[in-house]
């Protein structure tokens, strides 16, 4: 029987994607306000829909494909769990299905937002903030579903149930367990495959719609950001949901589930041996502190309210009442639960899981240092700009790699503390296990109120098409304001988001090493089924033999990586990490490059336009809106294309080639300065944007004068940074991870050397 | 359809045109085909009050015709080269400000009223030359004080703004300068210096000529027309009222970059 705990996962997930239902409901009651806002609003939406449609022609192609090449490697080759390429494309369809609700929610939610703060400031937080929470909850919600029916399925097939007086059942029991959880990894790769065609394809096309709109509207034509006569702007506003929402819902879905997938099968690994009972509830327990995290969410968004006037800082106090509330509430209530399941090491474990939450809110509130007008850094990029855009973007770039050393330091502490706490209070490799567990925990910490930190980011650029919405349609002057407080309370929610992603990114990036440790084993076991010998790098060699069985069930870790001569002075090793790391460059170069080339091909169209279409300016003929939002997408397609399919072929080809050695330095390489590389993007794109911020709020000559110009040139350059570059190196790293995994039985059968 | 007479002050120039104001700020600003985009400021003109003969108006209503489509007729440029001096003030019904991507703003003439406060001026010429000068003298005193003919350097009749010195108005050597957007703001103190310490010259000139655009929200108080003869004022709408009351041009002025 399965533990009673268990059901809280899918009670939880059917609360979440109740709520966000209800949520969604109360917002589609709202008024879209004036047949101009509803008209604008259309605009978006179609423009959106068309993206998304265009681009699950594009997925569903690669998809296709991958599923029968890992159908062929499942039943023609036998190399390959047979479970992969189901659970491959549940993952991806769910991940999809997360980002595509919240984006439809989002763009539903601009002109209502707009509408509600005619009314007041409190209206137009609520009605964004809860849209913003439909897709959180979402996310949540689906990915729980996703754990639960698979955790349902595969025990159907692998039975868990443990007896006392049965060592043998115990045995199969545990044995299963770590097959479950490996195998439900599986479906972590449809997510990762989804979600970097999002992340990366939003990312072209948001920042070349937005590049596009600005360098010809607001810098050749001078006009104003969102003013309905930039051709471009509907693209600018759909970028913002397919970028901002639909590419993050999918991106954090995947972090959610990769997080809580990597916690069980580390859980199943680390108590293997101490009683099926005992290693169940260490399985169970990301889950159902996934599913409490959840909960708490969404009485976390209850508590989200402001007073009209409402000041900036009171705003952030508003959204922070309710995302600290939930952190709080699961801080104390995390260990009632670990405590009444019974895990072992109960004390050490909700440390690993506070140790999490603490790391988030440090990177959180260091981007936000680094990032925020208020603060040294981004004043002093600003100041830079007295000598021009060239010391701009030298400080920009300073200041950013600066900002790498908070949340590195912070994640080294995490990573150090959770083992630490995890492994009984060692830290050696005697309790690497346990210690991985405990990392695996910490990330789990991080993102168990995922459903309400979300909902701030989705939040975000909601009420940045509200502010548009309310521009385009004129709406009065104390709207707007009202509309760009909200905005402008977005902006700083963002940083803080982004950094909860990238940590969590980091941390699931080490537990995911621990779980293709974990993988490799099993492909191994599978090469021993099918009557065929196995010999490690060091000589040593495995039979098919019972005994030889039981020997690889039960080496550990180190025993697996001493076995596969992974240290540092194997060159497969170093090659892999070289690789890696080299890979997050190309990575990011390939899609800044992208994001230029389409930039490029929006100004030439803005230009026609503007050439051709005289009533433009004055205002008495429509741009052609939906050729910008056509040329953004067609642009996106193509080139998300080269990075997916090298973030795709990476681990296959490193496998092919080097073998397990070679893939383990690829995955260590690529997180090390993935993660690293990630936040200095997303840091010195945000802190370009608040240094220009920083300047029109009246300081160094304020708007218009020099030191503005410069920084809007810092700010233009910073995009591709902050909202395609940086966000998307987060899923080249578990992408990576979690295809080494899926193919993890390809380069344990075959490797050129 | 009827002509309108605009006398633009960026180049100085008499154009007859169909297009009312807001257009004709529109057309000026982009072109008929968004290929140039800057700023304009031109005055509307009241031909019943220009002088006989100071214009070949006579031939304006046969040139100022539709275009064969039915279109109308965008600029026919009646003078160009010391215009400014041949109109008299009194014809000069308006005053529009169009900014970089063609919206306008409007305003009208009233009467100067000095105000009481005793400080430094920053004047920006624009007809019929475009220095930026700081000043001791208030507006009435240095429209007298530059078109006097018995000086060695004058012009007949000028048009300038008053641009905002912030907190340097009444301390050079203030630190609050955060939001004025000039360039060189050591200069422009060492000209204030100068001016304070010294009894003699009233004006100092801080630039030669427009470099570039000038920005709508650094006018204070607003624009003037003088002469020897006197002086009117068009005055710049408050911040606020700019916000609250002509919000599409107020955004757009503050997408300049300028000086």
């Amino acid at each position: 029987m399965i533990n009673l705990w268990f059901w809280l996962v899918p009670v939880a997930s059917v609360m979440a994607l109740g709520a966000a239902y209800f949520f969604f409901r109360q917002m589609m009651k709202e008024s879209e306000g004036t047949p101009e806002m509803a008209r604008i609003a259309l605009h978006v939406r179609h423009g959106a829909l068309a993206y998304l449609k265009q681009q699950y022609k594009v997925v569903g192609t690669v998809f296709l494909c991958l599923t029968v090449l890992f159908s062929f490697l499942a039943y023609v080759l036998h190399i390959q769990n047979p479970v992969v390429p189901f659970a491959f494309l549940t993952g991806g369809i769910f991940s999809g299905l997360a980002g595509f609700i919240g984006m439809r929610t989002a763009t539903y939610a601009s002109a209502r937002t707009a509408n509600a703060a005619r009314d007041s400031l409190n209206h137009g937080l609520r009605v964004a903030f809860r849209s913003g929470a439909v897709m959180g909850l979402v996310v949540v919600g689906l990915g729980l579903f996703d754990v639960a029916a698979w955790f349902l399925i595969l025990t159907r097939f692998y039975p868990v149930e443990s007896s006392l007086d049965d060592p043998l059942q115990n045995l199969v029991a545990s044995h299963n367990l770590v097959i479950i959880t490996t195998t439900m990894l599986t479906f972590g790769m449809g997510a990762a495959v989804q979600s970097l065609f999002a992340r990366v394809g939003g990312g072209i096309f948001t920042k070349a719609a937005d590049v596009g709109a600005d360098l010809v509207g607001k810098i050749e034509a001078g006009i104003p950001e969102d003013d309905a006569r930039n051709p471009a702007t509907i693209a600018d506003n759909v970028g913002d949901n397919v970028g901002d929402v639909a590419g993050m819902g999918a991106d954090l879905y995947e972090s959610y589930v990769g997080v809580i997938l990597a916690s069980a099968a580390l859980g199943a690994a680390a108590y293997f041996g101490k009683g099926a009972d005992v290693q169940l509830r260490a399985v169970l327990a990301p889950m159902v502190i996934g599913a409490l995290g959840t909960l708490l969410s969404i009485i976390g968004v209850f508590l989200v309210r402001t007073r009209e006037g409402a000041s900036s800082k009171e705003l952030l106090g508003a959204l922070a009442r309710g995302v600290n509330g939930a952190a709080v509430m699961i801080a104390v209530t995390s260990f009632g639960v670990l405590w009444a399941m019974g895990v072992p090491n109960k004390f050490g474990i909700w440390l690993a899981l506070i140790v999490g939450l603490l790391t988030g809110i440090i990177i959180g509130r260091a981007a936000e240092h680094y990032t925020s007008q208020a603060f040294g850094p981004t004043q002093r990029i600003a100041e830079q700009s007295k000598t021009g855009p060239a010391t701009v973007i030298i400080g920009g770039i300073g200041e950013g790699m600066m900002s790498v050393a908070i949340p590195v330091l912070a994640v080294a502490t995490g990573i150090s503390l959770a083992f630490y706490f995890a492994a009984g209070y060692h830290f050696d490799i005697d309790h690497i296990g346990l210690g991985l567990y405990g990392i695996g925990m910490a990330a789990v910490g991080m993102l168990s109120t995922l459903g309400i930190t979300l909902a701030t980011d989705a939040y975000g650029p909601i009420a940045d098409n509200a502010g548009g919405n309310a521009e385009m349609a004129g709406l009065p002057p104390e709207v707007r304001r009202r509309t760009d407080a909200l905005d402008a309370l977005g902006n700083t929610t963002a940083a803080t988001g982004k950094g909860f992603a990238i940590g969590s990114a980091a941390l699931t990036g080490i537990a995911l090493l621990a779980s293709y440790v974990e993988e490799v084993k099993i492909a191994i076991g599978r090469i021993l089924e099918k009557g065929s010998d196995f010999a490690f790098p060091d000589h040593t060699v495995l039979h098919p033999i019972a005994s030889d069985v039981a020997t690889l069930q039960n080496y550990n870790l180190m025993e697996m990586v001493t076995h596969f001569q992974v240290v540092l002075v194997n060159p497969k090793v170093i090659v892999g990490m070289f690789v890696g790391a080299m890979l997050a460059f190309v990575f990011s170069g390939l899609t800044m490059k992208a994001v230029g080339r389409a930039a490029g091909l929006m100004v030439d169209e803005v230009r026609r336009q503007f050439a051709t279409m005289p009533g433009i300016m004055a205002g008495t003929q429509d741009p052609d809106y939906a050729r910008c939002v056509s040329i953004s997408t067609k642009a996106a397609q193509r080139e998300m294309m080269l990075p997916a399919m090298l973030a795709i072929a990476a681990p296959v080809g490193i496998g092919l080639i080097f073998g397990v050695p070679g893939v383990l330095g690829l995955l260590a390489g690529g997180a090390v300065a993935g993660f690293s590389l990630s936040m200095f993007m997303a840091n010195s794109g945000g802190a370009w944007d608040n240094a220009k911020k920083y300047i029109e709020e009246g300081h160094l000559g304020g708007k218009g004068s020099d030191a503005h110009k410069a920084a809007v040139i810092g700010d233009t350059v910073g995009d591709p940074f902050k909202d395609t570059a940086g966000p998307s190196l987060n899923i080249l790293v578990k992408l990576m991870s979690m295809e080494a995994i899926v193919v993890a039985g390809v380069a344990v059968a075959v490797h050129l050397l | 359809m009827p002509t309108y007479l605009y006398l633009s002050l960026i180049p100085e120039a008499l154009i007859g045109s169909m297009l009312p104001p807001d257009e004709f700020g529109l057309y000026f600003a982009v072109g008929s085909a968004k290929r140039s985009s800057g700023q304009a400021l031109f005055f509307s003109v009241d031909p019943h009050q220009l002088p006989d003969k100071a214009f070949p108006l006579g031939h304006l209503a046969e040139r100022c015709v539709p275009h064969p489509d039915g279109s109308p007729k965008n600029s026919i440029y009646v003078s160009i080269y010391r215009t400014l001096e041949s109109v008299p003030i009194s014809a000069l019904t308006a005053m529009h400000l169009a900014t970089d991507d063609g919206r306008v703003l409007t305003i009208k003439p009233q009467t100067f009223v000095p105000d009481e406060e005793v400080r430094s001026h920053l004047y920006q010429e624009f007809c019929p030359v475009t220095p930026r000068v700081v000043s001791r003298l208030d507006p009435q005193e240095f429209v007298t004080f530059i078109t006097r003919p018995d000086q060695p350097v004058s012009v007949p009749r000028i048009v300038f703004a008053e641009l905002t010195l912030g907190e340097l108005k009444n301390d050079p050597d203030s630190s609050r300068i955060d939001n004025l957007p000039y360039p060189n703001i050591g200069h422009l103190r060492d000209c204030l210096r100068e001016l304070n310490a010294g009894a003699g010259k009233p004006t100092k000139t801080v630039m030669r000529q427009m470099h570039q655009q000038m920005l709508f929200r650094t006018v204070r108080n607003g624009f003037f027309v003088g002469d020897q003869e006197g002086i009117v004022a068009f005055p710049m709408p408050s911040s606020e009222a700019l916000e609250r009351e002509h919000f599409a041009w107020w955004r757009s002025a503050q997408m300049s970059f300028g000086h």
